[in-house]
């Protein structure tokens, strides 16, 4: 049906440009000058993640078996991951589509999941640091032991942080405004923390329940924090020897939602206000 | 790809290729076609404006061109390309509008510029942005405290920084005051006269005077009507208008002359207004009649605009689009 060939040369200007990196850099970089500019969302992002760890040793609600550092950082992580990255991002996503902004950004060269990804930057920044600065904490108290395994814990952090950011996208098909997020954000916040072994041990839950439990989508980055930062399986028992062949379960079931949410995410993520 | 329906539009010419081609684009939210099966081509260092009240589909239209919605069926070519299958091919040379967008609130206006164009192929220096439109005394101000103009025309700016050579503005000048809307004129005919292609939308017909160089009008959907601003008003009888004294005789009404309304203030509609006009001038001068208040004039495009508004047929005599 080709109708016409228009004359390709005025295409051969731009070939190159900035890398991609640099592009999302460019917004990351607006973006967390943006969270630097709105008090709220500062003492939000920084000071209350870190006032609730600090409180969970004092209520204690660290029954577990786990050694003080490794619980306190698997709490950290935990808390950060939900309350900041998840919380934060599904109420940034629904106030920057109510505002028009995200479908300003999709008129541009980014593409689609670089404007997401550019728009979280800031949120991922703060919880890193987070888990960054309790784990200094740690280290200061003199609670420090070296890890089962170096490498869980840290694709734990980060897989856990993207499924976080999926989520959250995800998130956002059924979230009209920012203040509806209180309420949209409730299953993941409650359900899915409340038994992801963050706050009590899951040996503690009836074993059927528990077993429940490890598909949640929280529950394996809990479980592989602990595996590699004190060599404990989710139900408390100390490993001998490599802590991977326990690693198998939550890894996929942390893949499987990863899947899951991009699924969701893609197809239900609007970029405009609903008219 | 493989249109059932006959094709719209006769063979184009390959003298210059159209930087836009829109063929048969239909658009439907559930039960609702918004656009109808539309055909437009705009040409580089061409204007189209397409024309309609809120509603008529231009927005749901334009969406398909800026690659923000998939054709629901025909097909939409920017430079060649699919805008939305070939997004990021087509970016690169595309600036875009939207009616109503967002800016955030708590950067400052150098900054916003600055932000945008990192994420381009070929930005344009932030300055010579600023300068564009008029907000160089304005750089270090917060886009929230901006007013209402001057938030429109940063966002015009943050469309034109990658110095693109299709241009899709949608109700560039709306909300703006009459000295910004002219600056924004001198804007879009510097972007044509460096070769650009620029289509737009807009409700003042003023503006389409100034800058199309072809007008399409929309109604439910459908382009009803298009051409050359010439072509168009032609499609519209001349007026002649006029008062009669009370003891006056009444004029013979030529033949093709259709008569709006009669009395001591008449309204003549035709399509020969100068045999028309003669005649009745010539009829005052023997009967020494005065025709107080003579106004005579050709069609124009705000009399087919508003006939197309109207949802009557703007053609007395039917004739094909395009």
């Amino acid at each position: 049906m080709t109708a016409t060939t228009p004359d390709r040369t005025t295409l051969d200007r731009p070939t190159s440009g900035p890398s991609r990196l640099s592009r999302v850099w460019s917004l990351a970089s607006a973006e967390t000058r943006m969270l630097g500019r709105n008090r709220t969302a500062l003492v939000n992002s920084v000071v209350l993640p870190l006032l609730f760890v600090a409180a969970v040793p004092a209520l204690g609600m660290d029954e577990g078996e786990l050694p003080f550092g490794a619980r306190l950082l698997v709490t950290a992580v935990g808390i950060s991951l939900v309350m900041l990255t998840y919380y934060n991002l599904v109420t940034t996503y629904v106030a920057r589509r109510e505002d028009l902004v995200l479908q300003r950004m999709r008129t541009g060269e980014l593409t689609d999941v670089e404007v997401l990804a550019g728009t979280a930057a800031p949120t991922v920044f703060v919880t890193l640091g987070q888990v960054v600065i309790i784990a200094a904490g740690v280290v200061l108290l003199g609670e420090w032991s070296a890890p089962a395994d170096v490498v869980l814990p840290l694709v734990a952090l980060l897989a856990g942080t993207l499924l976080m950011v999926v989520l959250a996208a995800a998130s956002t098909s059924f979230t009209r405004t920012p203040e509806s997020a209180q309420i949209t954000t409730l299953p993941i916040i409650v359900v899915s923390t409340g038994l992801s072994g963050v706050f009590y041990p899951l040996s503690v839950l009836p074993e059927a329940l528990g077993q429940i439990a490890r598909f949640l989508p929280l529950t394996p980055v809990v479980e592989l924090l602990q595996l590699g930062l004190a060599g404990q399986t989710w139900q408390g028992d100390p490993v001998d020897g490599s802590v991977w062949p326990h690693a198998g379960m939550p890894l996929a079931v942390l893949a499987g939602w990863l899947v899951v949410g991009s699924i969701a995410a893609r197809r239900g993520f609007r970029w405009a206000p609903r008219r | 790809m493989h249109p059932s329906a006959p094709p719209v539009l006769p063979p184009v010419t390959v003298e210059a290729a159209p930087a836009i081609a829109v063929r048969d684009l239909r658009r439907s939210y559930g039960d609702f076609e918004a656009v109808r099966g539309i055909s437009v081509e705009v040409r580089p260092g061409e204007v189209l404006a397409l024309l309609g009240v809120n509603g008529a589909g231009k927005t749901s239209a334009l969406e398909v061109l800026e690659g923000l919605a998939d054709a629901g069926s025909g097909t939409v070519r920017v430079l060649g390309m699919d805008p939305v299958t070939e997004r990021a091919r087509v970016r690169p040379h595309l600036g875009v509008l939207l009616q109503s967008s967002g800016l955030p609130g708590d950067l400052t206006v150098a900054e916003t510029l600055r932000t945008w164009a990192g994420t381009l192929t070929a930005p344009r220096p932030v300055e010579e942005a600023l300068t564009q439109v008029g907000l160089t005394g304005r750089a270090d101000v917060r886009v929230r405290s901006l007013s209402g103009g001057e938030r429109r025309r940063l966002d015009l700016a943050l469309a034109l920084l990658g110095r693109p050579g299709v241009v899709v503005l949608d109700e560039p000048t709306t909300g703006l005051d009459p000295e910004s809307r002219r600056q924004v004129w001198a804007l879009v005919q510097g972007l044509v006269a460096d070769g650009a292609a620029v289509l737009l939308t807009t409700h003042h017909l003023e503006e389409a005077e100034e800058l199309a160089d072809r007008v399409a009008i929309m109604r439910g959907g459908q382009i009803v009507l298009s051409g050359t601003q010439a072509e168009i008003a032609e499609t519209q009888p001349a007026t002649i208008r006029f008062g009669l004294d009370e003891d006056a005789p009444r004029p013979p009404v030529p033949a093709g002359v259709q008569v709006v309304t009669d009395g001591r203030r008449v309204e003549w509609h035709t399509r020969a207004l100068q045999p028309v006009l003669a005649g009745l001038l010539a009829w005052a001068a023997e009967h020494g009649v005065v025709l107080r208040t003579l106004l005579a004039r050709a069609g124009s495009l705000e009399q087919a605009f508003l006939a197309v508004a109207d949802g009557t047929d703007p053609r007395e005599t039917p004739e094909e689009n395009e």
